[in-house]
């Protein structure tokens, strides 16, 4: 019983670690895709005097992606209905040339301005329209729920860690007659705490296929019970065997850390 | 007979060399010896014995056991010199999560003996101290005497050339300590292993003229 409260104890703020890692890593997924949207929604209107091809403004900005040109016939026909066609041919000509361009990732406010500058340095560009006023309130809101879960995830990960110190203490202490003894007649140092090792080792594969059972768990069973439509259309996002490998090996390198402190803080106890 | 320890002009201190222990002590021991080493309370006699184990580094002087200079021993010699040792302990020690056998093969596991080595050391260990019957039972389900008892079976797990042991009957009765005084001069005649054992006062039982070496004033004396 004392045992598996020990394991507990340990696996637990493990747990909760792990737990943060992946809430991110399937943020991270999930806030990729509503990225790409609103990347792929946006584009601005570039305004002009002669017709472009995507090299041209691709050379005055990299971050421009695709160009799409906005047909004027369609313009002239809308803002000129009753106007006879010679009329309407003039009205073309003077004209200057509308496109709508694609960004290739989703730019902060100071990015967009910057495209605009670049753009209107040329004299080609008579008019940049970013529409950066709706652009940025998504991109703020977003910002925002970002910043929230990433400081929730940092102070779960923080009291988590003071947790997994307190129990190293506790196994230290728990440890310490065994390892002085081992080290008096000669033990080097990974025979000694080999056992410490070899517990925290387990205890990382506990945790791992916790929380990995958790996530799947709530990928196959929860969300289709669920029935919110936003997580069943992203429900291949919330888990994949990747995450798997990667909390192992995040769980690995916190309690191989976690048990090596305690061996170099227990080395020369007999001195 | 060949020197397996000896000190010269040996000084050992604690707080960080401000507090002198033992004092310019100059001494050895041949192989096969049994030696007692003997003083007050705070004289410095466990102070000694940490030094040959190489739990304390001397302030000054030289000390080798078993051809190890002790003096910035690294820890891989350290080690080698401990596997070296057979020591006993006035509180015995033992690892009390661990078995009475698991406990006695220590050292023997420690510097990798097959399995079928450690059987047949154990059974020959048991028989010797007595504890055939214990060899499943933990330490803290044993007397003070049976502890001490495995603590010596331990200590001559690998055969040593050098026992050292500090106070080793300091907490048992008369009866268990003259078995523990017996184990270790068997030790030291039949198997010729160098003893040195640390004691406030010297047993009775015995009658053969050992070495002794008495500290006092941070000195080390020998007693003619």
């Amino acid at each position: 019983m004392k045992s598996i409260k020990n394991h507990l104890m340990f696996i637990l703020p493990l747990m909760a670690i792990l737990l943060g890692i992946e809430f991110y890593l399937v943020f991270d997924r999930t806030t990729d895709s509503y990225e790409n949207g609103l990347k792929d929604g946006y584009s601005m209107l570039v305004v002009t005097t002669k017709p472009v091809k995507l090299e041209d403004l691709k050379s005055l900005n990299s971050h421009i992606a695709i160009i799409e040109s906005i047909k004027r016939e369609n313009i002239v026909s809308q803002i000129a209905k009753n106007v006879d066609k010679e009329s309407q041919k003039q009205i073309l000509s003077s004209l200057p040339y509308f496109y709508e361009v694609h960004l290739d990732k989703y730019m902060a406010i100071r990015g967009l301005e910057k495209i605009k500058n670049d753009l209107e340095a040329s004299k080609i560009v008579k008019k940049v329209e970013t529409f950066g006023s709706s652009y940025s309130s998504s991109y703020r809101l977003f910002s925002f729920i970002k910043f929230l879960l990433k400081l929730f995830i940092g102070f779960m990960g923080v009291v988590s860690v003071f947790l997994i110190i307190k129990q190293m203490e506790i196994w230290k202490y728990a440890h310490r007659q065994r390892m002085r003894v081992m080290e008096i007649f000669g033990a080097p140092l990974m025979l000694r705490s080999g056992i410490l090792f070899r517990m925290a080792i387990v205890d990382a594969f506990f945790a791992t296929l916790l929380t990995s059972g958790i996530f799947l768990y709530i990928k196959f069973v929860w969300v289709s019970k669920s029935g919110i439509d936003i997580l069943m259309q992203k429900q291949d996002e919330l888990f994949d065997l990747n995450d798997m490998g990667i909390l192992l090996i995040v769980a690995l390198v916190i309690v191989i850390v976690a048990v090596y402190s305690v061996v170099i803080s227990n080395k020369g106890v007999e001195n | 007979m060949s020197t397996v320890i000896s000190a010269k002009n040996l000084t050992l201190a604690y707080e960080n060399g401000k507090k002198e222990i033992i004092k310019n002590a100059s001494f050895s021991i041949k192989k096969g010896e049994f030696i007692f080493i003997t003083g007050p309370s705070g004289s410095g006699k466990s102070t000694l014995l940490k030094a040959l184990y190489g739990a304390l580094e001397p302030k000054s002087g030289s000390v080798v056991v078993g051809g190890y200079n002790l003096v910035n021993i690294n820890s891989k010699k350290l080690q080698k010199l401990r596997r070296f040792l057979g020591i006993i302990f006035q509180d015995y020690r033992l690892i009390n999560e661990w078995s009475v056998e698991k406990n006695i093969l220590l050292p023997l596991i420690i510097s990798g003996y097959s399995t079928k080595i450690q059987q047949t050391q154990l059974e020959r260990l048991l028989r010797h101290v007595k504890l055939s019957d214990y060899a499943d039972r933990y330490p803290l389900e044993l007397s003070g005497g049976e502890q001490q008892r495995v603590g010596v079976a331990r200590a001559l797990a690998k055969n040593p050339a050098v026992i050292l042991a500090d106070e080793p009957t300091g907490n048992l009765d008369d009866y268990s300590s003259n078995v523990i005084w017996d184990l270790m001069e068997n030790a030291c005649q039949q198997l010729n292993t160098t003893v040195l054992v640390v004691t406030h006062k010297i047993p009775t039982i015995f009658s053969l003229p050992y070495r002794h070496f008495i500290i006092e004033g941070g000195g080390v004396y020998e007693v003619h």
